[in-house]
């Protein structure tokens, strides 16, 4: 990749994140820190990466323990579910006519797999080529 | 979400802070009674409200706390040897209390306030039965989880439910009044209740409606006492009063008295079933951070929500330990389930302000003469036909009350 075609404001590298074995148990959910941030990794149902901010944007509680169901995590404490993207989905202790979930995101970050191991990328658009 | 200057005053509650003054405002449970053993001449130690203490007996034989010294790195619930106590020459000395198993000290200035006349207080002895636990979080978290009706339908959630009659002793095992479906079914069935929150002279009173099939509702009514108390239904015999105490700003620890309205309290088995679960003497809980809280994926698949056991105490410490030592809410996101925790932080936002300007009589159970006039606090499972849901909750009450062996009349 070249430095010089990347404004300084975008992130230009991609950063080791976790080994695939990471992922390799039953339940493919593990804590990673990264940018500074404590995030939760995970892989969904359709097989995709997903990397996303560790605690429930509801009360904090912590999203490394949450139940991998549904194509992505749900929060135990009120069952919030977050997919990939960090998309709150659903908020079933909430009314039934509440649409508070659709305001609800996580921070995320675009995370590939190559050679077993797992990368992120902390930046907007698209992602610079992966030299791995 | 609020600001961090605002969560730091309304969760910091050492000696000169202003949600510690509104603390020192009221008894705190300091002990259990379990912890002097009988002794003459104790020597407790006792950490609360950021102040290292000693539980000890005056001249008079009067039980007081006193002011031990501390260096600056203890652990928060360090635990001397009696030898190794001094007590800080005039250091400030507090009157201590002792009911129906928890020792209650009053840590603020002038004369201490009167107790409200609550069931737990009211029971004999035979008929309550007190422990506590460490958490290690700030004590507003604690709080706000007991104030949080709806997490139960969740966090609590278990995929398959036990026979009540092995409950004894446990949360959410009976059956719901006047039905054959044990609590746990109700609340998975049921998940979104319908939130009420009323302001009374001891906190609030927090209604959760949840309607089912059949033109039915399932009313459960539980309640804030401030400040860092709550009053909750544990089975159709018994009732758990329960407060957080903050031992210093980022550690509290759950005192909780079980009343019995009928039979007198089996306390060897309540003792059992919870002293294997926690180590003395600092009551801190065997599943823990360190330990994942013995959680275990296979059974968050198949048995629990949480897969950390069937101990719903567990699953609350873990909720309110993971979110770390002080809950940051400049990120939290309030729904309409959180009715009562919002309710609840203006009540201490208005008792901070009356502290700050002198106007003590405008906090809740401040008054010497209606004080002890406050009972209950009703706090019970109903199922009721919709349109009747108020009176068969109050109904259900009323009825365990005037059978109790003791005077549970309000």
């Amino acid at each position: 990749m070249s430095q010089a075609t990347q404004p300084e404001t975008v992130p230009s590298t991609w950063v080791k994140i976790a080994s695939t074995d990471a992922l390799a148990g039953p339940r493919p959910v593990a804590p990673v820190t990264a940018f500074g941030q404590k995030l939760v990794l995970f892989r969904d149902e359709e097989g995709e990466l997903g990397l996303i901010g560790r605690y429930c944007p509801h009360r904090g509680a912590d999203l490394c323990f949450g139940r991998h169901e549904n194509n992505g995590i749900r929060c135990p404490f009120h069952g919030w579910h977050f997919d990939r993207s960090g998309q709150c989905t659903e908020q079933p202790a909430e009314p039934v006519d509440s649409t508070m979930y659709k305001a609800i995101k996580l921070p995320s970050f675009t995370v590939v797999e190559r050679n077993g191991e797992i990368f992120a990328w902390s930046g907007e658009g698209t992602p610079p080529v992966l030299d791995a | 979400m609020i600001t961090q200057k605002l969560n730091d005053q309304i969760t910091r509650i050492g000696p000169n802070t202003p949600a510690g003054a509104v603390h020192r405002q009221y008894w705190q449970p300091a002990a259990l009674t379990d912890e002097l053993a009988g002794a003459n001449d104790p020597m407790l130690p006792v950490n609360l409200l950021g102040e290292r203490l000693v539980m000890m007996r005056d001249e008079a034989g009067d039980l007081i706390l006193a002011t031990r010294e501390a260096s600056a790195d203890e652990a928060p619930t360090h635990h001397p040897a009696r030898e190794d106590i001094r007590l800080v020459e005039g250091g400030p000395v507090y009157p201590v209390v002792e009911k129906n198993g928890i020792c209650f000290a009053f840590m603020g200035e002038g004369e201490p306030p009167a107790f409200p006349n609550f069931d737990c207080f009211r029971a004999p002895e035979s008929h309550v039965f007190a422990f506590k636990g460490l958490w290690e979080c700030n004590w507003l978290q604690a709080l706000e989880i007991g104030i949080d009706p709806s997490h139960a339908s969740f966090l609590h959630r278990f995929l398959q439910d036990e026979d009540p009659s092995d409950g004894y002793g446990k949360q959410f095992r009976d059956k719901a009044a006047n039905t054959d479906m044990p609590i746990t079914q109700v609340l998975r069935e049921y998940p979104r209740p319908d939130i009420e929150v009323d302001e009374t002279p001891f906190g609030l009173k927090i209604t959760s409606l949840r309607h089912m099939k059949g033109g039915l509702t399932h009313v459960r009514v539980t309640n804030q006492i401030f400040p860092s108390a709550i009053c909750i239904p544990m089975s159709r015999e018994m009732i758990i009063t329960q407060w957080h105490v903050p031992v210093d700003d980022e550690n509290c620890y759950w005192y909780t008295m079980f009343t019995s309205f009928d039979k007198p309290v089996n306390k060897e088995l309540m003792r059992e079933q919870r002293l294997k679960e926690h180590s003395l003497p600092d009551y801190a809980p065997l599943k823990n951070a360190s330990n994942n809280y013995h959680y275990d994926p296979e059974e968050q698949k198949s048995l629990t929500y949480t897969g950390m056991g069937m101990d719903i105490n567990v699953h609350d410490q873990w909720a309110v330990e993971s979110m770390g030592a002080i809950q940051d809410r400049t990120r939290e996101h309030l729904g309409r389930g959180d009715a009562a925790i919002i309710r609840y932080r203006l009540l201490l936002r208005k008792a901070i302000k009356a502290v700050q300007t002198g106007k003590l009589d405008r906090l809740p159970m401040q008054d010497m003469q209606t004080t002890p006039e406050i009972m209950g606090p009703l706090s019970n499972d109903a199922i009721a036909d919709s349109d009747d849901w108020l009176g068969a909750s109050m109904a259900t009450d009323m009825e365990r009350r005037q059978a109790a062996p003791w005077d549970a009349t309000v």
